[in-house]
């Protein structure tokens, strides 16, 4: 493992339990997200992908484990400062470097679709409110959608806010996009337009750590492909290797059911 | 005193119609006054409620600054004071009959406080008035933080989770995210409870406030009839809370479009 001291994202041994340790729902997760990477991640419901995910960005706290991003351990809840004193640690400011895109896109249905992008930037980062919305615009007319700057949530379809939602992620400039089942809660007629602008993405460099069950794009986006189940990682390879010749009997039975 | 309603008894009851005036002018001051002091009681209770004031909260994580998973430490780590003292109010006040409230305040806590024995409006007895106001404003201030907390919950947990994923502060999720949401849910419930203590403030004519009850009293006590001023009492209360709740309905209707996601 020494070549993961340059890796973006080091998890270690992640751990979530609950109930005093009864009910597992991460339990020995390790795995290095390099620069660049899209990552797969593939498994039965109930297996932890999804709260592994969460966990990258502390949507769900971890119970045991390390999460190593931008040099600092971010599952401490205090750390020591440059003069050695305990202080405690803004979560905040390694979220805004992580961007997230939920399946059920979770936009703010009382702003505008611009107010919605240029909130965090303005917000969070200082930007001033020009420059906020001329990054916006641009990103919106990259996923085609700069006509609808002026709308409401309400007025989009259920593709248009999935790849609001992603532009608003990217509108912080993030290291790394999370993405949570982004196609699941769509319409099967949206999926494509949603999953073009992730490959888009994904050819630009941007690394990616997606949990979802389109496996057609697993195979032909991710570079890396993990699959879990129980809260545990069971195999990591590249897509090929995982599709073609899988080793672990649940991921046999389980590509079995999917493919 | 016969049940029987006459015509002839309402021209009984016109003279005392400036004390229905009177009463009328108590009754919705007092209403007012009330919703104003529930809430600002009800604004502090729900975030006393909602407060994340944990004494303990250095019991949550180990030696290593790790949450821990479960147990008794974990427990009392959660253990929230300000959040304990104002669920009891909540649920002390609305778990015992108004009356017994109003009764408690004015006897009890009024019984040791002498207030000044002044007359506002040239009508209005402050040391009836004011005791009356307080506790309906105690009473509505437990019922309004619930409709505060809950549509502060009501706003779907995904908006704090996309808020704090772009790297917001939980307070500036509060601010740009959560509250204008719930201000929204919460309006149409706050004019509700306005209704709401028209109807109950006449319960403060048993402690000698001068609304319109205390008016139909006064005329069964002066004439000895009884149905007549209830209808007049009735018909004051009817057109009062009537069109009012109308009027918030519409409004919720109004604000309700396009709010829909």
């Amino acid at each position: 493992m020494a070549a993961s001291v340059n890796s973006l994202i080091q998890v270690r041994d992640l751990k979530k339990h609950y109930n005093k340790g009864t009910i597992k729902a991460l339990d020995g997760v390790s795995v290095d997200i390099e620069k660049g990477d899209v990552m797969v991640v593939i498994g039965p419901s109930g297996s932890g992908k999804s709260t592994f995910l969460r966990s990258l960005n502390l949507m769900e706290e971890p119970t045991g484990g390390s999460i190593v991003f931008d040099g600092q351990d971010i599952t401490k809840k205090k750390i020591r400062n440059a003069e050695g004193k305990l202080v405690k640690l803004n979560i905040d400011q390694y979220r805004q470097k992580m961007g997230m895109v939920f399946q059920h896109f979770n936009l703010f249905p009382h702003m505008t679709i611009l107010d919605n992008m240029t909130l965090a930037p303005i917000q969070v980062k200082h930007m001033d409110k020009a420059e906020a919305e001329a990054k916006a615009l641009a990103l919106l007319d990259r996923v085609g959608l700069k006509d609808r700057a002026g709308a409401y949530p309400i007025q989009l379809s259920g593709g248009q806010k999935q790849r609001v939602a992603i532009v608003r992620a990217l509108a912080m400039e993030p290291q790394v996009m999370l993405f949570d089942e982004p196609t699941s809660a769509l319409d099967p007629e949206m999926v494509g337009e949603v999953l073009d602008v992730m490959k888009q993405l994904a050819r630009e460099g941007m690394t990616m750590v997606v949990v979802t069950h389109e496996m057609g794009f697993a195979r032909e986006v991710g570079n890396r492909m993990l699959f879990m189940a129980d809260g545990k990682l069971l195999e990591e390879g590249t897509p090929e290797e995982l599709f073609s010749n899988p080793q672990h009997p649940r991921l046999q039975d389980f590509l079995s059911k999917v493919l | 005193m016969d049940g029987f309603i006459k015509l002839s008894n309402f021209s009984k009851v016109v003279p005392y119609m400036s004390m229905f005036r009177e009463g009328l002018m108590v009754t919705i001051l007092m209403s007012v006054f009330t919703v104003l002091i529930g809430f600002v009681l009800a604004l502090i209770l729900a975030l006393m409620r909602m407060s994340n004031v944990c004494p303990f909260h250095f019991l949550s994580t180990d030696k290593d600054g790790r949450l821990r998973d479960g147990g008794f430490l974990l427990a009392l780590s959660r253990f929230n004071p300000l959040s304990f003292l104002a669920t009891a109010y909540v649920e002390i006040l609305r778990s015992t009959p108004v009356i017994v409230q109003i009764f408690i305040i004015y006897y009890g806590v009024f019984g040791m406080i002498d207030l000044p024995k002044v007359t506002l409006l040239g009508y209005i007895k402050f040391d009836r008035f004011f005791p009356g106001v307080v506790a309906l404003g105690m009473n509505s201030g437990a019922y309004l933080c619930e409709i505060i907390r809950s549509g502060l919950q009501s706003v779907d947990g995904g908006q704090t989770e996309a808020s704090r994923s772009l790297g917001l502060s939980s307070s500036q999720t509060m601010r740009f995210i959560i509250l204008p949401q719930a201000i929204r849910n919460i309006l149409p419930a706050i004019a509700n409870e306005f209704v709401v203590i028209i109807k109950e403030s006449a319960i403060t004519y048993t402690i000698g406030v001068q609304d319109i009850m205390s008016a139909v009293n006064a005329v069964k006590g002066a004439t000895f009839i009884i149905m007549e001023p209830l209808l007049v009492a009735t018909a004051i209360y009817f057109c009062l809370c009537f069109p009012t709740s109308k009027l918030i309905a519409y409004f919720e209707r109004r604000m309700s479009r396009g709010s829909k996601r």
